[in-house]
């Protein structure tokens, strides 16, 4: 029945949204596949639920759970079937400005707004990745309290991340920015640990005001704009939110000595965007709502959030600030680098210095996350690729370390380094999903993360040289802090092993078959992609040389 | 692609242990416990032995093929990204691919790390499963051993940098998960960060070289890897390479090479890393991993041949200079210690410095124009990696094979008419198997073993003949003519030559003091030998050691180094002319050389040993009769000596030999003392001034919200006044405006 239902509104969504050329039949795989269908269900979901008792809830959490999973699964499915060309012949072989399974539809005609969605090289691997990673956490975290409203939560924040990444108008792009919020915020709200209000609060306001300024700067852009006439433009303002539009101007513009803009706008456009983004990303000094989010954040909010929601900003600065301002990346480049490197090496040092497992975890996101700046600052586009493989294979690897702390908390009920020792020989599960991800985190060869950061040295060497003592510096501490870490958890422990006092006496026991098989899943994605990382890499390779050549002008043209 | 070549399937020779090491984990997780799993497969030990077999099976055939011959094949493209020419402005896309390459560096180590891992897996199932302490685990044992194995055979088999470097840190992991393999021992935990952490300081810096290897050599590599053996050995692209860079870049992948073979000052991980199960020590830390340094430093053999004359000089000094003080230090801190195995791997540091420091030399005379010179003291450093690899493999695992035998009487001893009630509280009590202090006298009660020792210690110290002897000469005579040439030079070839004499010393001192004298404790008098598989590896490496003079008669030394410059005639006549060239050697300096460096380590060494730890077995035991002799010496001049080291052993040199001349402490100190100190500080800076600045933010702006909140009173005669004010407020402003 409610599949039913689902499948009536559906119906009625596509119809209220006209398409812009009627000669397009071909299906839409994005908008309700992949966007439209998880959040609707999820909805709906949470509304049947908010209307059942506390007793009843607990009843309806199984069903819901598994049905969750399902529908999460669908998603999935058609981006999987999607790449290996299962449901249709798609085309990723493509130039700068031009997407796949592109779709456009009227939504807001005095200002020029229309959802308008596409895929390329650089959302493709993106968009992947969260339809990978929602029944992934779904699994992982199985036995979650208040499933009824958890599971469709966690497969709400999917649609709105796919909605981020395929959005091609700036108005709709925003809106899924904002949207992806929500989700997160009563996630850590509902299901966070003890200082879970201040937390929630914090990351809410904190990327909120970023965003804001964000916003401004892109309403800014909109009206900045040349005005136009055609279906994309708006009938009042005469502007277009659309950003095909908006890429293919700038393009035009930046031909040549002309700047778009000119150069002063954009310095002040650029910085302002990537405000917004370098916050989500994050990158230091802007990072001090991460460590807090991540530590009281649910296991599932912190792998989706660690996983995919950090590439936001990373995805963002690809896709609009750096698409459009040339210029100012030229302008800019060193201050870029210098914010990539303060990030790696601030972010491993205070790594280093943690004595709670999650708020290591937490900071050393940060620091994988300058390697992508330092990768779009090397302006190569090798290191553009490296900061692509980067964001995809972080956000593999990630989830699995969080998926680890949570299970380490879940069963011995303390997160501090040293409170349980000898864990080989109590979970020895448990021990061997910590080593793999520490290992693949730490950058170890055949492991996805490795590829990246050979990558971006490799492309930093010749603009910055000697500089490249840092990420150097940066590779030893990460290993210092996660072999420290391990040290005092997977080993020592004497041949008895104390259990840890929290457990009360209690045997420790190893991880849940749920976290087994969402582990071992995320284990074996990080082994493929680092011995075939081809299979990635091919698409965002492709990706990069459109980008150099269509934006910087560099190249066969 | 027609006709298949043997070295199509070279690739299986890393990949099958590759593969094994998930089976063997999934399987050990399956079936452990069970009787079929404990008796037939060993626990896994069966599973390896067949892949090992099969991997060294077709490294012969691969070897036989390519003695003379270079041989290379495509075997899949890791992934293509492009590149960006700030000259030309064009876009090329680069190939990082692996492949694999064969020449007659890689034949050789090849055919030590196939052979070696395939005799050490024999000694392991021996070894490790006769241990109650391993039950239940020794599946992840044969797992990570494998896997080891596959990084090894991988590296000396890939066709780039990249790929070496990609199985070295495979090698690399291996080395920690085995040396932590007794997880649960807090020194064991510690030694396998200890070595992770230090080797990784090396890794980072060999990472550093090969991005500066792979940009200089960018722009000559067209769409290939530029770090593909195809393109930086090409001689023309070497020569179009600026050589200040590449002596450079060569220097940062030295510094790796310097922590993966534990040379000074990257080398305190070795000794610690002891703790590992001693199979572990013979396979990683004596006869392959630690080869991949040399190894490393030994592929950039053609990058000095071909740059400038000279511009690469620089770096080859460094290279002999680093080796001599290691091989000097080393040796120095075997003098004291008393663990079996720490001397063994002190040992291991000295010898392969003096690899390096070979190494260096022949670097130094390629760069130089002496390419003749170059070839034969490459040729002897390989031939002496070799020995080394062949001898200190056999050393480890003979000394396994005392620990163990050790471990089993005291075993014996310890539970001799009590009441075997809790069978595993050994290791609650503190008596010490691998200390040298509780042997002595073990000759006739472990004559395989001994034997074993025995020729071993023999190739390592370089006793005329056997083993090592035939390359350790060239080393030294290399580095002398080195010398000659350049005075710099003369301080490691000095090391070096007074390292003989130390070695000399070290070696026998561990021989004597385990196996000659009486028992020194009543653990060593019940030791015997009778574990089963141990054997069979001694053995064989006995002869393989024995069988160096063959070698050596076969020009080894010189079609080591360089395939065109060696091919015997006759073994007889190679035998004849490597004697004439060793023992009667036309050049006058040499001769004295030759005979210098073997009284130091033949007579000087050995006697100072015999006379402080020699001694006659008990009345009734008997050694075999090849190394009675050397007891009945040993025992004559230790009573006939009148030397006294009371002086020497208080000294305050001994003291600081016993703290490892204090590397490790300041090691520990200023990791822990200014690098996590300064961590902590960070994060304490983090959270109170970063996120303080926001938080201040924050609280003021909900401060002043709360100011502004508190005017809203909800009295009409507030907003009144408020009402009143503004409009007062507003009139002044459009006054004062006006």
């Amino acid at each position: 029945m409610l599949i039913g239902g689902l499948l009536i509104i559906v119906a009625g969504l596509m119809a209220f949204f006209p398409s812009m050329s009627d000669s397009d039949t071909s299906v839409d795989w994005i908008s309700l596949p992949l966007v439209g269908f998880p959040i609707i269900v999820s909805c709906i979901l949470l509304a049947f639920a908010s209307q059942e008792t506390r007793a009843r809830k607990e009843v309806i959490a199984v069903p819901i759970r598994l049905f969750t999973l399902v529908a999460s699964l669908i998603p999935l499915a058609i981006s999987t079937a999607l790449f290996f060309d299962w449901l249709i012949l798609v085309d990723w072989d493509l130039m700068y400005n031009e997407y796949a399974l592109e779709k456009e539809y009227v939504w807001i005609e005095s200002i020029g707004v229309s959802w308008h969605v596409g895929m390329d090289g650089l959302s493709f691997p993106m968009v992947w990745l969260t339809t990978f990673l929602v029944p992934i956490t779904i699994i992982t975290t199985w036995n979650e309290k208040d499933g009824a409203t958890y599971y469709p939560l966690l497969l709400m924040m999917g649609g709105a991340l796919i909605g981020v990444f395929v959005a091609l108008d700036l108005f709709l792009f925003y809106v899924f920015w904002e949207l992806t919020l929500i989700p997160m915020f009563f996630l850590i709200l509902k299901w966070g640990g003890k200082d879970r209000r201040y937390a929630a609060q914090k990351f809410f306001i904190y990327t909120f005001c970023a965003s804001v300024i964000m916003l401004l700067g892109l309403i800014t852009l909109y009206f900045l704009q040349p005005e136009g006439s055609g279906s994309q433009y708006g009938t009042v303002t005469g502007r277009t939110f659309d950003m095909t539009v908006l890429f293919s101007n700038a393009t035009a513009y930046n031909m040549g000595d002309s700047v778009f803009l000119g150069k002063d706008m954009q310095n002040i456009l650029f910085a302002m965007l990537m405000i917004g983004f370098l916050v989500k990303l994050p990158a230091v000094p802007f990072h001090t709502w991460l460590p807090d989010a991540h530590v009281q954040a649910p296991t599932g909010g912190s792998m989706l959030l660690a996983g995919v929601m950090l590439k936001m900003g990373a995805y963002g600065m690809l896709r609009i600030p750096i698409a459009i301002f040339p210029d100012a990346v030229v302008y800019y480049q060193d201050v870029i680098m210098a914010i990539g490197l303060i990030s790696l090496v601030w972010g491993s040092i205070v790594c280093l210095g943690q004595t709670n497992l999650k708020k290591m975890v937490a900071y050393s996101s940060v620091s994988h996350m300058g390697v992508i700046l330092l990768g779009i600052a090397s302006m190569q586009p090798i290191g553009y690729a490296a900061a692509l493989f980067m964001m995809f294979a972080h956000g593999i690897i990630s989830p699995m370390l969080f998926a680890v702390c949570g299970a380490f908390k879940h069963h011995y009920h303390s997160m501090e380094i040293g409170a349980m020792r000898g864990m080989a020989k109590w979970s020895p599960f448990l021990a061997v999903y910590m080593m793999f991800a520490w290992m693949a985190s730490l950058g170890l060869p055949l492991l996805a993360g490795f590829v990246a950061e050979l990558m971006v040295m490799i492309a930093f060497w010749p603009e910055y040289g000697w500089w490249i003592l840092l990420p150097g510096a940066v590779l030893a501490i990460t290993a210092a802090y996660y072999l420290w870490s391990m040290q005092r958890t997977i080993f020592e422990g004497g041949d008895e092993g104390q259990p840890p006092e929290s457990l009360n006496g209690e045997t420790p026991p190893d991880i849940t078959l749920s976290e087994n098989i969402g582990m071992i899943i995320l284990a074996i994605f990080t082994v493929i992609f680092g011995i075939f990382p081809f299979i990635a890499l091919g698409m965002m390779d492709q990706w990069t040389v459109a980008f150099f050549e269509g934006v910087f002008n560099l190249g066969g043209i | 692609m027609s006709g298949s070549e043997i070295i199509d399937y070279a690739v299986l020779i890393p990949l099958l242990p590759f593969l094994a090491f998930p089976v063997i984990l999934f399987l050990g997780r399956l079936f452990n416990g069970t009787p079929t799993w404990v008796k037939n497969v060993k626990e896994g030990g069966i599973i390896a032995l067949t892949v090992m077999g099969a991997s060294l099976v077709l490294a012969l055939l691969v070897i036989k093929e390519h003695m003379n011959k270079v041989g290379a094949a495509d075997v899949f493209t890791w992934f293509e990204s492009s590149w960006w020419n700030s000259e030309t402005g064009a876009i090329t896309t680069k190939v990082f691919g692996f492949g694999i390459y064969i020449d007659h560096l890689t034949v050789m180590l090849l055919f030590v790390a196939a052979f070696l891992c395939f005799l050490i897996n024999i000694f392991s199932i021996g070894y490790m499963n006769t241990d109650p302490i391993n039950d239940n685990r020794n599946h992840r044992f044969y797992a990570e051993f494998v896997l080891f194995c596959s990084g090894m055979l991988g590296m000396v088999l890939a066709d780039s940098f990249l790929w070496l470097f990609i199985f070295w840190e495979l090698m690399g992991l291996c080395s920690y998960l085995l040396i932590g393999f007794y997880y649960e021992r807090p020194s064991a935990a510690y030694a396998a960060k200890k070595a992770f952490l230090t080797t990784r300081v090396g890794d980072v810096f060999l990472v550093i070289g090969l991005v500066m290897l792979w940009n200089l050599f960018e722009p000559y590599a067209g769409s290939q890897g530029a770090l593909s053996y195809a393109v930086v050995f090409d001689p023309e692209k070497i020569a179009m390479v600026n050589p200040g860079d590449l002596q450079l870049a060569l220097g940062m992948m030295f510094i790796g090479a310097v922590g993966k073979s534990a040379q000074f000052p990257l080398h305190v991980w070795l000794p610690d890393a002891m703790e590992g199960p001693t199979p572990v020590s013979a396979l990683i830390h004596a006869a392959t991993m630690v080869n991949a340094g040399l190894y490393i430093v030994a592929r950039m053999f053609p990058f000095f041949m071909e740059a400038e004359l000279g511009a690469l000089s620089t770096l080859a000094i460094v290279i002999a200079v680093i080796g001599g003080i290691t091989a000097v230090m080393a040796a120095l801190i075997a003098f004291v210690q008393m663990d079996l195995k720490k001397v063994l791997a002190y040992s291991t540091m000295s010898q392969l410095a003096y690899i390096f420091t070979g190494l260096g030399s022949a670097l130094w005379l390629a760069n130089n124009g002496y390419d003749d010179l170059a070839a034969f003291a490459m040729g002897a450093s390989l031939f002496h990696l070799f020995n080394h690899a062949m001898a200190k493999g056999m050393l480890f695992m003979a000394s396994g094979s005392v620990i163990h035998e050790m471990h089993h009487a005291h075993h014996e001893v310890a539970h001799h008419g009590h009441d075997d009630d809790h069978h595993d509280d050994h290791h609650d009590d503190h008596f010490d198997a691998q200390s040298m202090e509780n042997m002595g006298g073990l000759a006739s009660r472990m004559p395989i073993t001994a034997t074993a020792m025995f020729v071993g210690s023999m190739s390592i110290i370089g006793i005329p003949l056997i083993g090592g002897f035939w390359s350790k000469e060239g080393i030294i005579a290399s580095a002398w003519k080195v010398a000659l040439k350049e005075p710099i030079f003369l301080l490691p070839a000095m090391l070096i030559l007074i390292g003989a004499g130390m070695t000399g010393f070290y070696m026998s001192r561990m021989w004597f003091m385990t196996f000659a004298g009486k028992p020194k404790t009543e653990v060593a008098e019940h030791v015997h030998e009778q574990t089963p598989w141990i054997p069979i590896p001694l053995v064989i490496l006995t002869f393989m050691t024995l069988s160096a003079v063959i070698l050596a008669g076969m020009h080894a030394g010189h079609w080591l180094g360089d395939f065109e410059s060696g091919h015997y005639s006759s073994f007889i006549d190679g035998i004849g002319y490597e004697m004439e060239h060793v023992f009667l050697n036309p050049d006058p300096f040499l001769m004295v050389l030759t005979y210098v460096a073997i009284g130091l380590s033949l007579v000087l060494g050995p006697s100072f040993a015999m006379a402080l730890y020699g001694g006659s077995l008990d009345g009734d035991q008997k050694a075999k009769p090849w190394m009675q002799w050397a007891i009945n010496l040993s025992a004559r001049v230790n009573k006939n000596s009148k030397f006294d080291n009371t002086a020497w052993a208080n000294s305050s040199l001994a003291t600081s030999l016993h703290k490892r001349l204090h590397f490790d402490d300041v090691y520990d100190a200023a990791m822990l003392k200014i690098v996590v100190g300064f961590a902590k500080l960070s994060a304490i800076f983090d959270t109170k001034f970063i996120d303080g600045v926001i938080k201040t933010i924050e609280s003021t702006s909900q401060e002043a919200s709360r100011r502004v909140r508190s005017l809203t009173t909800g009295s009409a005669r507030d907003y009144i006044m408020m009402t009143a004010l503004g409009t007062l407020v507003i009139f002044i402003l459009l006054w004062g405006v006006a």
